[in-house]
């Protein structure tokens, strides 16, 4: 008997490696998350008749999403082009044009939405100019979040009944996403969000932000606030270290916002001893080996990054208060408009 | 062809602990099962032969089970033979407890029981399959499996039969009945469908370790989901009932009627609160029976 054989499209890069990392927490790593939400996405629009053979896709993305979307673009022979921002990097920006996507980068931030919003508003341009070009729309694509039952099952397949859900927020599809089918099943699931000073997300006042892949200047529609019991804000200094930490103590060679991930995880982990807790490690580290992993760079872009690391968090009476270091907010699964009353732009 | 008559014997079900739709390993996505297999209630047949060239059964109006029977004949007799069909069963009707697929099963059995052959378990089902286009997974019984029942087709084998378990069974709309087959089948959305996968996961490792509380969960789940396609009365309610008293969880019959509060044999409170349970149930006007299943 013969199987028929299927082209799988990266698929076996989609699901992550459970790595132990002491006590009952483990680490969900991951080559790059994003191949999972944009494969199911382009294979959505394909079903519904948005993408042809060939077809177009527009994007704006500075991160991870523009990469998955490249690579699969090259398997399945789309046209692509992302607009992005400074957060675009040397180094992406080469393997994007090597994957033969077209690159559109936004110079100058909208006065209030910052770059994000600029960013959106010249990819309307683009896909009023190219007709029939299909935007997957990550932010607001509820294909995002449906597309994690696939990593949700991992995380039970590796450890079995789950207590704890530990990971950064971004378009919020992951960890919204996974809480929601690993909830079905785990009522009592606790899901902490991990977000960084100065992003709207929670309720913090818009301001520059030095990491990317976690936060953001608008709300996108793909968060859903009330998966969350906690919200813990950090510091580019902590995220940063977190990383080495990752490395120097784990072997695991991540990228920042899986430091970020791992600091707020092995403190919740270490306080509720017995309790199995899953931190997503969302993509490794050498895209930022120039970056995160530079120690020269560190010391200029972040000084003292390294200095000191909290032991625990502060407890925050707002979210909106001004922060320093490590906060923690009792989200307690609320709209974002039950906890602060009035909302910041929203797309 | 010694043996003057067949008999076959099949049980009927309460429901199941998972239904949906799964990934089988030719790519495709397929209707599944795992049935919660209910052995007091049987449906019994006796096959006897005789030289008219038809099938016929009795009481009449089972032509499920004849076409069964019929089917069986075609596909195992060296000759063609006619007979009689004679179905015994105390499983009720149009509940969701695998009444008319019992008959056929028990039909096939009592067929080849005469002929003296032995087919694999998935070969008898396909057979029940064509006979009637959806079937439950309760011949299975050395290992539990995810049955495809519209295909007729195994989508997994656990390690393991399912564990011993404590029923609460409610009927929740006693004065109705539900056509198992005329009940056009759930048309999942696609997030729907993504639901399974944590599902079946869970329920893997439930089976495999004998894990009766994460097999609660997946039955509640997969219940909660269904209710979209056949809403059960009261079903809320119930989950209440269960949580207050510590059930692993809550199943149905996914096309039927009939729901079921699952404890857990190993828990030593369970028998005082299926008793509580009970009496929370009288008080909404429903009528509950326990029942126990043993480990296969
Ligand atoms: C490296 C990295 N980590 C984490 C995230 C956050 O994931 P999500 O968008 O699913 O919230 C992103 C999102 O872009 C990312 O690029």
């Amino acid at each position: 008997m013969f199987e028929r054989v299927r082209p799988r499209n990266l698929e076996d890069f989609e699901e992550p490696r459970m790595v132990p990392l002491g006590g009952h927490l483990f680490g969900a790593c991951f080559f790059l998350m994003k191949l999972l939400p944009a494969r199911f996405m382009l294979k959505r629009a394909v079903e519904r008749g948005q993408l042809a053979p060939g077809g177009t896709i527009c994007e704006s993305s500075s991160g991870t999403f523009a990469l998955a979307l490249a690579m699969l673009s090259v398997l399945n022979g789309y046209r692509l082009l992302i607009v992005g921002d400074w957060a675009l990097d040397r180094n992406l920006r080469r393997r994007l044009l090597q994957l033969g996507a077209e690159l559109d980068i936004v110079e100058e931030p909208h006065p209030i939405g910052g770059f994000q919003l600029a960013r959106l508003e010249r990819l309307q341009e683009h896909l009023r100019r190219r007709p029939g070009s299909y935007w997957p729309a990550q932010y607001y694509n509820e294909d995002n979040p449906i597309s994690y039952s696939k990593v949700a099952a991992c995380f039970i397949d590796a450890v079995g009944p789950i207590d704890c859900l530990v990971g950064t927020v971004g378009s919020g599809g992951s960890m919204c996403g996974t809480a929601r089918y690993l909830r079905m099943l785990f009522p009592d699931l606790t899901v902490i969000g991990v977000d960084t000073h100065n992003s709207v997300l929670f309720g913090q006042p818009n301001a520059p932000r030095k990491v990317s892949g976690l936060g953001g200047g608008i709300v996108p529609a793909n968060v859903d606030h009330t998966q969350f019991d906690e919200i813990h804000w950090l510091p580019a200094s902590e995220i940063m270290a977190s990383a080495h930490d990752l490395h120097g103590r784990h072997g695991l060679f991540m990228g920042p916002t899986s430091g970020a991930a791992f600091r707020v995880a092995r403190w919740w982990s270490d306080s509720n001893p017995g309790k199995t807790v899953v931190a997503i490690f969302p993509d490794e580290g050498h895209r930022y080996a120039d970056t995160v992993y530079d120690e020269a760079w560190l010391e200029s872009s972040i000084p003292g990054w390294n200095g000191t690391r909290m032991e625990e968090p502060t407890a925050v009476s707002s979210p909106t208060v001004d922060m320093t270091s490590w906060a923690k907010y009792p989200w307690r699964r609320r709209n974002l408009s039950d906890v602060l009353g009035d909302l910041p732009p929203r797309i | 062809m010694s043996a003057k008559s067949g008999i076959g014997k099949a049980m009927a079900h309460h429901g199941e602990l998972l239904q949906g739709v799964f990934d089988h390993i030719d790519g495709y996505l397929r209707r599944g099962l795992v049935s919660l297999p209910y052995p007091a209630l049987t449906s019994l047949a006796t096959f006897t032969p005789n030289a008219r060239a038809e099938i016929t059964v009795s009481p009449t109006g089972r032509e499920k089970a004849r076409r069964a029977a019929d089917l069986t004949i075609a596909s195992f007799a060296q000759v063609r033979t006619g007979g009689h069909i004679q179905l015994v069963s105390d499983i009720p009707i149009g509940r969701g407890m695998g009444s008319s697929t019992a008959d056929v099963l028990a039909s096939i059995q009592a067929v080849l029981d005469y002929l003296r052959v032995f087919p694999t378990a998935e070969h008898i089902m396909r057979i029940a399959v064509d006979a009637e286009t959806a079937c439950d997974s309760t011949l299975f019984k050395q290992q539990a499996v995810l049955f495809a029942q519209r295909d007729g087709i195994v989508l997994e084998v656990f390690r393991k039969p399912l564990p011993a378990l404590n029923i609460l069974s409610v009927d929740t709309t006693p004065e109705s009945t539900v056509s198992t087959v005329e009940f056009e089948p759930a048309r999942y959305c696609p997030a729907e469908i993504e639901m399974f996968r944590p599902l079946r996961s869970l329920l893997r490792k439930a089976i495999d370790s004998g894990d009766v509380r994460s097999l609660g969960r997946v039955a509640t789940a997969s219940a909660v989901i269904n209710e979209r396609f056949l809403p059960k009365p009261g079903l809320r309610e119930l989950q209440a009932i269960a949580s207050r008293y510590d059930a692993a969880g809550l199943q149905v019959a996914h096309s039927g009627t009939m729901a079921g509060l699952i404890f857990d044999p190993e828990d030593d409170r369970a028998p005082e609160n299926m008793h509580l349970a009970r009496k929370a149930i009288d008080a909404l006007g429903l009528v509950s029976a326990p029942l126990k299943l043993e480990r296969a």
